[in-house]
């Protein structure tokens, strides 16, 4: 919310579309509506000044209604004359709107009026938007927000303040305060197809461009980092690499990666000494371990310490880990995992299991015993730095490397953060530099099974004190774990089809009976809902396109594409 | 006050606030209808307007004696409608006053006196009368108790309708319909019914 200067204010611009006729807090306010039903639609942002008062709400559903039924049961134009007709359904058809109200601004007396200038003395601060706690009177005239009152709650769009969309009534702009985004956790949310991608992207290139936080892209499908193209149109989509090419480092995982001809920054791989038994456990429901895993993998930390998983890995097993002694008795060889196991106590059987398990992980070409380069303190060096960072997967699409691989990277990266913090506090050194880690597909690292054992539950839970939090991209909301959920501030929702996703989004949320059959109807591709901690109160908007236009607007002139004769003049011709 | 232009049809015979009653010759029955705008002239020099409602002729012995006979000479039936004992009565619904050149669409302080004359107002005094405030005239017709209020109001609505748009006023029926709306649209079946004797009216 932006503080208010009263003689600013927008004046009314807008006529008049309703008046107040009852409702309240708790059950909506009910509008009476005086234009036709269709110039208004549900999610509208309205205007009532009552008094000292401009309270700001949201048109949350439209009800027709009649002054008695049976006016409304009989076509009156087939019984009466039609101008009778036209009279009689004008006094007793009317259509009423419900109205959640969100906001109350003191803008007190009419600028200009005697007791304005006393009013304005008597104010300690300038008053600013603040969650509503009273109602307007009756008969208080509705009107649509105009350009002004959008600005006056949602802020004028500058290098930290993103224009998401515009409303969808009178396209007015409507903004996302990008300083406010980025210190609590986010999500975006929308089903496949319904632009949640594009919407991202958007996002991204804002908060990039505003450069208030560094941002840690984990790009599972290859998508943001570099151009590609639209699976709907076929139609060319930038990247944000090609787009910031100083501010973004695209990492590419595994030594041999590369996406489409566009080599990497860098690449990243990953030490075996920086696997622990805990990013192992992670992975059990995928690599089938057992409960006992847990305890041999503690046994291997303790004794081999940074190097278990290599050692453990380097053991025999099977035939070649058994000789023969003079009495023909069959013994495990020293550097069996058998041999290990009896030392440990452990069951050999379980033993090999885990040994067999585990080589799952050696067919990962990024997990190496000796990278060739830091690329992992080069990631965190790079964030530290204020730069961003965009690690595509690129062929490593399955669920254990992202899941591996995103853990490992963000347990580090906390580490990082909450020394730095401490050293901040301490005095010792600089304030961190914010960092959002983007995490898609975060069902998958978030659902109620995994939030209790990955970082990222921690990550939205506590991290915003070391200046870390998390963008969440998702399609299933309902699939992410509630607290986590709950501790989510800004959302921004595309359509989303499934009834348990529409709670998810919305849980923690009041006013919820309203928003949902918004969040409902949006339409995809076209339309979000923004809501949350993050914005200063919930609202539909039409999104903007992610085309040549947003990189324009975003970016300046510099960005314009060059037709041919303008290349020709650069170089002379 | 101006001169009165207009029509005497009768002489009161009883009056209160909210209506009188006017006695006249059958000979002068030609001139007044069901629904026109009538008024008398006080003292004062105020008027009181209102609106006819109900034409009514009662018998009397001699009618009676007649009615019963075989055959009547047509000179005989002449004579008696002609020269009757008894006045053909016209009630009236007070729907106003002027005073000192001023319209009031309320009930007058003092009702008419008996033998004050009753005259029948012509098209501009209907339109000045009806086109003043808001139509709040209506209000005592609708008020009306064992009347066909349905009828009056067709009857007066097309009278003052024509006048109105012979003055070149084609507002004023709409804006009539829509307070009769207005005044009724909690009672439905008196609406309904008013606008179905509205809509047949041509």
């Amino acid at each position: 919310m932006t503080t208010q200067n009263p003689d600013n204010l927008s004046s009314n611009k807008n006529e008049p579309i309703g008046f107040i006729s009852g409702g309240g807090l708790e059950a909506n306010l009910q509008v009476r509506l005086t234009v036709p039903a269709q110039s208004v639609q549900s999610g509208a942002f309205v205007v009532m000044d009552s008094g000292y008062w401009r309270f700001y709400g949201l048109v949350t559903d439209l009800q027709l209604g009649a002054t008695d039924p049976q006016y409304a049961n009989q076509l009156n134009i087939h019984r009466f004359d039609p101008a009778l007709a036209s009279i009689l359904n004008k006094q007793t058809l009317f259509t009423n709107l419900a109205v959640m109200p969100a906001l109350m601004l003191e803008i007190g007396p009419e600028p200009g009026a005697p007791e304005y200038s006393q009013w304005r003395g008597a104010l300690s601060k300038e008053p600013t938007p603040m969650p509503v706690k009273t109602v307007p009177d009756h008969h208080t005239p509705v009107r649509l927000a105009d350009k002004g009152d959008i600005e006056d709650i949602f802020g004028k769009e500058s290098k930290t303040v993103f224009r998401v969309g515009e409303t969808r009534e009178q396209g007015h702009a409507v903004c996302l305060d990008l300083e406010k985004f980025v210190q609590r956790s986010s999500g975006i949310f929308g089903t496949t197809g319904s632009g949640k991608s594009f919407l991202a992207r958007m996002i991204l290139a804002g908060l990039i461009h505003a450069d208030k936080a560094s941002t840690l892209i984990f790009d599972m499908h290859n998508e943001y980092g570099i151009d590609s193209t639209s699976s709907d149109t076929g139609a060319a989509v930038p990247g944000l690499k090609g787009k910031f090419s100083s501010k973004v480092r695209l990492v590419g995982l595994g030594a041999d990666s590369s996406f489409h001809g566009r080599q990497p920054d860098f690449t990243l791989e990953i030490a075996h000494s920086d696997i622990t038994p805990d990013d192992v456990l992670l992975l059990a429901k995928t690599l089938n371990l057992t409960d006992a895993s847990g305890i041999l993998l503690d046994a291997l930390q303790t004794r081999y310490k940074e190097n278990w998983f290599s050692t453990f890995m380097d053991m025999k097993s099977g035939e070649g880990a058994v000789y023969t002694d003079e009495d023909g008795k069959q013994h495990p060889t020293e550097d069996s995992v058998a041999a290990w196991a009896n030392e440990v106590g452990a069951h050999v059987g379980s033993a090999e299991a885990l040994h067999r398990k585990l080589r799952a992980l050696l067919s990962r070409g990024y997990l190496v015993k000796e990278p060739a380069s830091k690329a992992l303190d080069q990631i965190i060096n790079n964030l530290q730095e204020g730069r961003h960072v965009v690690l595509s997967f690129g062929n490593y699409e399955k669920d254990i490397d992202y899941l591996l691989v995103t853990n490992l990277i963000t347990r580090k990266i906390r580490e990082a953060w909450e020394k730095a913090t401490a050293d901040f506090h301490s005095k010792k050194g600089d304030e961190p530099r914010p960092l959002v880690v983007v995490v898609e597909e975060a069902h998958k690292l978030l659902n109620r099974e995994m939030a209790s054992q990955t970082i990222f539950s921690t990550i939205a839970r506590e991290m915003r004190k070391y200046y870390v939090t998390l963008l969440i991209i998702d399609q299933r909301p309902s699939q992410i774990y509630d607290e986590v959920m709950s501790q989510l501030g800004t959302r921004i929702a595309a359509s989303l089809g499934d009834e348990d996703d529409i709670n998810a989004v919305l849980s923690g949320l009041p006013g919820r009976g309203g928003l949902r059959g918004m969040l409902a109807k949006l339409q995809p591709k076209e339309e979000v809902l923004m809501l949350g901690w993050g914005v200063p109160m919930p609202i539909p908007i039409r999104s903007r396109r992610y085309d040549q236009i947003f990189w324009d607007e975003l970016l300046g002139d510099s960005n314009k594409a060059k037709t041919k004769e303008d290349a020709l003049r650069i170089m002379g011709f | 006050m101006n001169e009165i232009k207009t029509i005497p049809i009768g002489k009161l015979l009883r009056a209160d606030n909210r209506q009188f009653v006017a006695g006249c010759r059958v000979k002068e029955l030609e001139t007044p209808a069901l629904g026109a705008l009538v008024k008398v002239r006080l003292q004062d020099q105020s008027e009181v307007y209102g609106l006819i409602t109900r034409i009514s002729i009662s018998d009397d012995g001699l009618v009676r004696q007649l009615a019963s006979g075989m055959s009547i000479p047509p000179e005989y039936a002449a004579d008696n409608r002609h020269n009757r004992n008894l006045p053909v009565e016209i009630e009236v619904l007070t729907l106003g006053f002027a005073q000192d050149g001023k319209l009031y669409h309320q009930l007058p302080p003092r009702p008419p006196l008996s033998l004050d004359v009753l005259y029948l107002c012509d098209d501009a005094e209907l339109v000045r009368f009806t086109g003043h405030g808001k139509h709040a005239y209506l209000r005592h017709i609708l008020r009306l108790q064992e009347m066909p209020v349905e009828e009056i109001l067709v009857s007066h609505l097309t009278k003052a309708r024509q006048a109105h748009e012979a003055a070149g006023n084609h507002d004023w029926y709409p804006q009539a319909c829509e307070q009769l709306v207005i005044l009724l649209r909690e009672d439905y079946p008196r609406l309904t019914t008013v606008l179905d004797a509205l809509s047949a009216m041509d």
